[in-house]
Parts: structure tokens; sequence; C-alpha cells
């Protein structure tokens, strides 16, 4: 590779060496709000030392401004001494530092090594692949990566294009990576894949800042330093050996947060939902849910753990009525709902929490007319027939505002001017307020933070002491381990096993939904 | 190094933009389509003040144009409506053309099957039959979007050309033609619309329809449903609501508003009475496309659509004086409209983005 101003600059680096430090940044944003509050964060070469915070925390905007996206208030930036002052990414780009977004940047379409490519400085107006080729596989293997360079991007798994990017980082001469959540959208499996790499990437001398809202446990493992931030301060800072999942947890939220949700035994009552030998496809036309038979209990809270893409995304879709089955039956407090519209089951006493915010709140729409969205078909509150009861409306929101603990001016506000969080309460209070028999929370506190995620479990739990079903899906094992009452991990469109939570272990339930356990105890 | 300081413009995308923020934007459109069109006419050497103040001055005179101005205007506000009722849904509806002369068939199929009619009953039965007319084009199309998700843009363009030629093939030289040749026979008297203050009743009712529209879509559980799906078709789904259903209904809604049109129009202005020959209702139809633009202004409003709909008229009757009176070319009023439309979607750019000045330092 060519000299570049970042081969100068980082010449002669020794592990251990100060390469990056940040002093005083201030940010200010229009309108007052001090995201960045005089922070001082310094980085060493071969170490990874993580970013902590709650969404809202500072984060992504000291981040940004080291990427060269904002430009600080105050404050200075020094890269092994030498005060450095960036316009734009691409100043950034040039003095060694490499961001991986949350959300990836790839174009599915091209194959890995053109997304490479794409952009780099080298790349002249006629495209010399062999070269390029040549470099990206050495870079490959100083750090073991295992890419096919030849694929197309669309073909890879969350790990993979993840791994992608960060080739394409090192490959402008990243030395310092900024890693945006990047285990959000990684399964176990990947994630432990992923972290052993970045590993071996700090061992090799390069700085690493992962970035972290939730999923503690990650940074723990791997982090050599930590600092926390909240309300845009350095609230602390520790080494890995001093931290514990408790009291990083407490320094995040500013209060002690009780990781375990008690779990309450409560009355099984009467069959809620039966479901038998259930079959559907997914949107590409391949048999996603194959032959699912399952019955849910009043007062019980029935956990489906399982990596991404195993089907239980299609059971959902199924059950609410969103996709249709090709074969089994469900039956509905002993009503056969099988070709039931998604109108009736709501009727009927069904909720579902979608697994994404956008599926469930219209930004452009007030809290009231977000609240009405499950209530629109409800007797109580419509009159003369074809008006909707915005009175009561307006109250129902209120309620939902004090009881769900939702951080909104007032029940007019649009909903777009809420936090992530709060929206997630917000659609959570609307269908839980409906008191369905049966809820189904489908990935019910992805994305938020600490104290968020609390809050929502209590909730869960709360409802299920009142005898209402609960069908809960999640990829957080330890989420369904500590709310469900029985566990069922699903391996390819199938229940590898129903087990009481008594009988199950974590390591038991990992291995079947890896597959790798076939068949473990009947119900 | 010297600090070099200079101004330079961003680009905001705009989360929610308030009714005054849109109010502005359009008082801005229209000064600069004043400005243009001005150029134009300073251009072809007429004072552009002069030129603006004829044009008002006849649009809005009592005994001249007002009577042309308000019945056009009004025509306008069928067809906003027509358009609003299903945009609000996320539908395109851009078929009012066809829904206008379907509901001229249908009004007129009344007139002339029961010209002896005592008129108290004959239009209410004409508008009803327009109505139903109209709602059927228009709920055809709705339920290809609905049902098979068929692109409702392509269908209704297509059904506006098939419903040109049904008119065309009952005036000229069919059932209905009249003496004069190519234009249907004149109206029953008992048929022709009642004047309220120098204008049709029509008038009077499309204010009252535009009012119902507001609380219909603002109240209504079913216009809940119609702005849900229309905000995000993905959470109406979630909670149940049916875009099938929802798009036969906003299309059917829209058809029989565009449809009551036809009637307004023929029936309305006491230069018509009759349907007029090809070019000429052909015209009219193309005024239908005004409630496209309209209704975009309006941000979807059906009660702003009123005044911005006679507004438009006023021009669109105004400007006839440039060649009348100021022997100024032809097709400068098509212009001004062109004009006006084109700025008018320029400008829909700030209701996403607004354009904020910051200062960039280089160098230090």
């Amino acid at each position: 590779m060519s000299t570049t101003e970042a081969d100068i600059l980082f010449k002669d680096v020794k592990k251990g060496e100060i390469i990056l430090e940040m002093r005083g940044i201030t940010k200010i944003y229009p309108g007052g709000v001090v995201a960045n509050d005089h922070i001082d964060f310094d980085l060493r070469a071969g170490e990874i030392h993580a970013l902590l915070g709650e969404n809202g925390a500072g984060k992504t905007t000291l981040m940004n401004i080291l990427y060269g996206l904002l430009r600080p208030d105050e404050g200075e930036i020094y890269i092994r001494g030498r005060k450095v002052e960036f316009k734009s990414p691409l100043d950034a780009i040039r003095m060694g530092i490499g961001m991986v977004h949350q959300h990836r940047k790839l174009i599915p379409a091209h194959t890995v090594l053109e997304n490479i490519v794409l952009g780099h400085p080298k790349v002249g107006k006629i495209l010399n692949l062999h070269e390029i080729e040549r470099e990206v596989k050495e870079l490959c293997e100083k750090y073991g990566f295992k890419l096919d360079l030849h694929a197309k991007v669309w073909q890879l798994s969350a790990g993979e294009k993840q791994m992608v990017e960060i080739v394409k980082a090192l490959y402008r001469g990243a030395r310092i990576l900024i890693l945006d959540e990047p285990t959000s959208e990684l399964t176990p499996v990947e994630t432990e894949k992923f972290l052993e790499s970045i590993k071996v990437m700090a061992e090799k001398g390069l700085g690493i800042v992962p970035f972290v809202t939730h999923k503690l446990p990650i940074v723990l493992s791997v982090a050599d330093r930590i600092t926390i931030l909240r309300r845009g301060k350095v609230v602390a800072r520790m080494s890995r050996e001093e931290a514990t999942m408790v009291n990083l947890a407490k320094r995040m939220v500013g209060r002690e947060v009780l990781f375990r949700t008690v779990r309450v035994k409560t009355k099984i009552g009467e069959p809620i939902l039966e479901v038998r030998d259930l079959h559907a496809l997914n949107d590409r036309g391949v048999p996603a849910v194959r032959g699912i038979s399952f019955v849910i209990r009043e007062g019980e809270i029935f956990g489906i753990a399982g990596v991404t893409g195993n089907g239980q995304q299609e059971l959902a879709e199924v059950l609410i009525g969103l996709r249709k089955p090709i074969k089994g039956k469900i039956i509905f407090r002993g009503r056969d709902i099988t070709n039931a519209s998604i109108l009736e089951r709501w009727k009927l006493g069904m909720g579902y929490i979608p697994p994404e915010r956008e599926f469930g709140a219209i930004k452009d729409f007030t809290l009231v007319e977000n609240i009405a969205m499950n209530y629109y078909f409800d007797e109580k509150f419509v009159k003369s027939k074809f008006l909707l009861d915005y009175d009561k409306l307006r109250e129902l929101a209120m309620k939902a505002i004090s009881e769900f603990n939702i951080m909104a001016p007032g029940v007019d506000t649009k909903a777009g001017h809420l936090s992530g969080g709060n929206l997630q309460k917000l659609i959570l209070a609307r269908v839980m307020m409906r008191r369905p028999k049966l809820l189904i929370a489908n990935l019910p506190t992805h994305g938020l933070d600490v104290g968020a995620t609390e809050f929502v479990r209590n909730k869960l739990m709360e409802y299920k002491k009142e005898g209402a079903a609960v069908l809960l899906i999640s990829e957080d094992l330890d989420e369904v381990l500590s709310l469900s009452d029985r566990v069922a991990p699903i391996y390819e469109g199938r229940f590898v096993s129903i087990l009481p939570i008594e009988m199950v272990k974590k390591e038991e339930i990992g291995a079947m939904m890896a597959g790798a356990i076939s068949e473990g105890v009947a119900e | 190094m010297i600090g070099l300081r200079f101004p330079k413009l961003k680009c905001e995308r705009i989360v929610i933009l308030t009714g005054a923020d849109a109010v502005k934007i359009s008082a801005l459109s229209v000064v600069i389509s004043f400005m243009l069109f001005g150029a134009f006419v300073a251009f072809e050497g007429t004072d552009p003040l002069v030129a603006y103040e004829h044009i008002f001055s006849f649009a809005f005179d009592p005994k001249l144009g007002l009577p042309i101005t308000l019945h056009r205007g009004f025509f306008l506000v069928f067809n906003t409506l027509a358009f609003i009722i299903p945009m609000a849904a996320g539908i395109w509806n851009i078929g009012m053309e066809g829904q206008f002369y379907l509901g001229t068939i249908g009004a007129f199929a009344v007139a002339y099957s029961f010209p002896d009619l005592n008129q108290a009953i004959l239009i209410p039965l004409m508008l009803i039959s327009g109505a139903i007319f109209g709602a059927a084009y228009g709920a055809l199309a709705g339920f290809l979007k609905g049902k098979m998700n068929v692109n409702e843009v392509v269908v209704t363009i297509m059904l506006n050309n098939i419903a040109f030629w049904l008119v065309y093939l009952l005036t000229v030289g069919g059932p209905w033609a009249g003496i004069a040749e190519s234009t249907s026979k004149p109206l029953p008297k008992n048929a022709c619309a009642p004047m309220v203050w120098n204008t049709p009743f029509t008038s009077i009712f499309v204010i009252v329809v535009a009012i119902l529209v507001y609380f219909f879509l603002k109240k209504t559980t079913i216009g809940y449903q119609i702005r849900t799906l229309g905000s995000n078709p993905i959470v109406a789904k979630h909670v149940g609501i049916s875009a099938p259903k929802i798009s036969v209904i906003v299309m059917a809604i829209g058809g029989a508003i565009a449809g009551l049109s036809g009637y307004h129009m023929w029936a309305g202005d006491p230069a018509f009475l009759m349907i007029p020959r090809p070019e000429a209702y052909k015209a009219i139809g193309d005024l239908t496309y005004w409630g496209i633009i309209l209704g975009l202004i309006c941000l979807l409003n059906p009660l702003t659509s009123v005044p911005a709909s006679i507004f438009i008229g006023s021009i669109i009757v105004g400007t006839t004086v440039l060649v009348r009176r100021l022997r100024m070319p032809f097709g400068l009023d098509v212009l001004f409209l062109g004009i006006i439309s084109l700025v008018f979607a320029a400008f829909q750019f700030f209701h996403q983005y607004r354009i904020r000045r910051v200062k960039v330092v280089i160098g230090k």
C-alpha cells in the first residue's frame, strides 16, 4: 500500500501509547440541548475502550465529532499529540479514523470487493481490481477475517456484512475504529465471532471504540477500559477489572437497576391459545414455520427463544393474522380463528406488539391519534355510530402517559417528537390497556436502553399476574429465561422442545437454538 | 493562514410542518409566480401592473367575470375534494376527468329520460345518478388497487380516455346528438340549476360538501382509518385496517364528488345547458387536473381548498382579458396557469426542507 498521511502520523506506534485524546469537548445543539459537556476521552493503541450510555447520553454526538460529521463548539482533538481539526469525515479518514455504522451502508448488488474499494482514493477512472484484491486479501489474513471477496453483499449474513464494513475502514487506513452498536444486529454465534476478531485487531495495535447502549455483558467481556456517559457528561471511567454488571448499569441509568425481573408464580388457568401443526411460508415462498404445536394458558408467559430467521417472526405474523398459514389450526379461547381477519383477532382479545416501532406508531399523528389505533373499532370509543370519541381517547392517552411513565409534553404532541424508548412505551400502553387475553410481545425491548427495558419487563410480569397469557418472542436469551414460565427454543421453523423453566439449562437452550440438539425433553 | 468566513446554505429536513408555515410557503409561491409572469408580460411590452389590474378587475366584477369565476372556482372545489379524499388514504386519484364525464352521463341520462319531471324531483335525481356513476367509475380503480395492487395512476388515466369517448359516442351523432353540430340536445328546462346570488345552488352545495369532508376525515372512524392508511400502510395493517376496503371507499367517495361536478358544470352555467363540442368539453375536463395541484397545496385540507380554488378560478377567467382588451398574444393565460402550477410544485420542496444559513470558517 502506498504511504498515506495516516501512515506518517501513526509511524512506529507502540502498543499502549496514547494515540487519541479528546479534551473538553462541548457540543450544544440549536435549542440549547447540551449533548456533550466538557468531555475528555483518550484511547491507547491496542486497546478496546468502550463508550457506554443510554439513548441520548451523548455517545453518538461525541463519536460524530471524532469522525468529522459534527464540529464541536469547544474542545480539541489530538492524534499522537498533534492537534487536528476535521471539517468532514474525509479529513477524519485521512487521519486514520474509521467508523462502522449500526445500519449497514453497503450496496447489496455489488460484490464484497467492489464495496470495499467504493470511494477509495486509490481507485481512479479505471478499476484495477487485481492489485486491490491482493491487498485486501493480505489485510484479511493479517486480522484473520474469512471473507469471500467475490460474493454479492446481499448473500451475506449480518455478521459478514459488518466484517465487510470493518475491512473497508481498515483498507482506507483506519488506525482508530469506531463501532456503533456493533452487536445489535448479530446472532449470538456471530457476536462470539465478532468479539474474537476485534480482540485480534486490538492485539495488532488498533485502537477500538465500540459504543453501546445495552447488551452490557458483551462490553464486559472484551473492553479493556470503559467510559460511561450520562446526560452529556462523563460519569465514570474504569478498567474491566473494576466493572460489574450492576455498577455499570447503575452509573448509566443513575439509579439501581434490577436485572432479574422477579418471576412471580401465578395460578395457571384455562387454555387461551392452542396452535396445532402450523405451517407457513416466508416472503420468499420458502417454508418458515414447519409444524408448530403448543398451548398457552392464562397466567403464563410462553417464551420463544431463537436466532433471527428461524421462523419466529413468521409464526407471530400468522398468529395475529398478517400472514396466512398453509396448514394447521389456530384456536383462540375455544374458537377456530385460522381464517379470521386481523381486526377480528383484535376484537376477540388478541394484542400484538410489533418488532419495529415503525410498524406500530405514526410520527405525524398526535399521541391521542396514535392511541386510537387499537380503539377505533371499540364501541366504547365510538359515539353516534360513526364518530370517534376523542374526549374519551384523550382521557385514555393521559392515563397511558401517567401509567406507563411516558415522557411527553402533552397528549396533543406529535409522536415524532418522542424518543424511541417513549414511543415503544406508547405502543405498549396502547396495546396493554386493551387488556388483551393474549399478548404477543414480539421483541418488546428491542433497541431500548437499560431503564426502559426493565420497565417493559416488569409490565409484562405485572400483566401476567392479572391472568393474561403472554407469548414472548425475543432474541435475548437472558430476557426469555428471566421472564418465561415455559421456554420453546425454535430452530428452522420447529420447536426443538418445550421446557418448563425449572428444567431449563441455559447452555442446553443455547445449543438447541443453534440446532446442536435436535430433540430434548417432550412437553 | 487567514480565516475565511462565508455563509453557506444548508438543507434541513422538516419533521413536522405547521399550518402557518404552509400558508407562508403558499403566499410566497403566489408572489413568485406573479413576478415571473409579470416578467413575461413586460417582455411582451405591457406594464405587468396594468395587466394584473385588468385580470382581477374583470374576474371579480359582478357584472362581468364574477359569476364565471365563482362557477369555475367551485367546479375546481369538487375536483379538489375528489382528489383529497383518496390522497388522504395514500391513493392518487388522477381520474377526476373520467369521473366528471361519467357524472355528466349519469345526470344527463336522467334528464333526457324524464324531461317532464318536477324540478324538485328531477334535479336531486340527476345529482344522485351523477354521483353514483362517478362513484362506480372511481370504485373500479379503487378495487383494482386494493384487491390486486394495480397502480391507480395508470388505471385512472386510462379510464379518463375511455370516459372521454363514451361522452363522444353519446353526443356526436349518437342518441343524445342535438341539432347543432357535435353538441348534445339542450337540457330540459326543469333540469337547469336554480341560481342563488347569481351562482348555481351547487356552489353553496359544494361548500357544504367541503365542510362535511373535513369532518368526515377528522372525526369519523372511517376517516381515521383513511388517514392511518395514508400515513403508514404497514402500521394500518398491523392494527387491522383493511386496505382493499378503504381503497374502494375512498375512490367511490372521490368519484361521487367528481361526478357531481358534471351537473354543476353543464347545468349551472347558462352558457352551456348541454354538452358542448368535444374540444370544448375536453377543455373543461382538463381543468379537473387542477384538483391535484390544489389538493397538494392545501396539504389535503378540504376547507382551504375553497378559497384556493376560487383564486385559480379567477385567474382562469381573468386572463382571458389579456387577449381581448390588451391585444396580447394568445396562450398567455395558459402560460400563467402553467407558471403557477410549476412554482407551486417546486415550492413543495419547502414542505419537506428548510434552508438555513450556516457560517463556515475555513482555515485558522
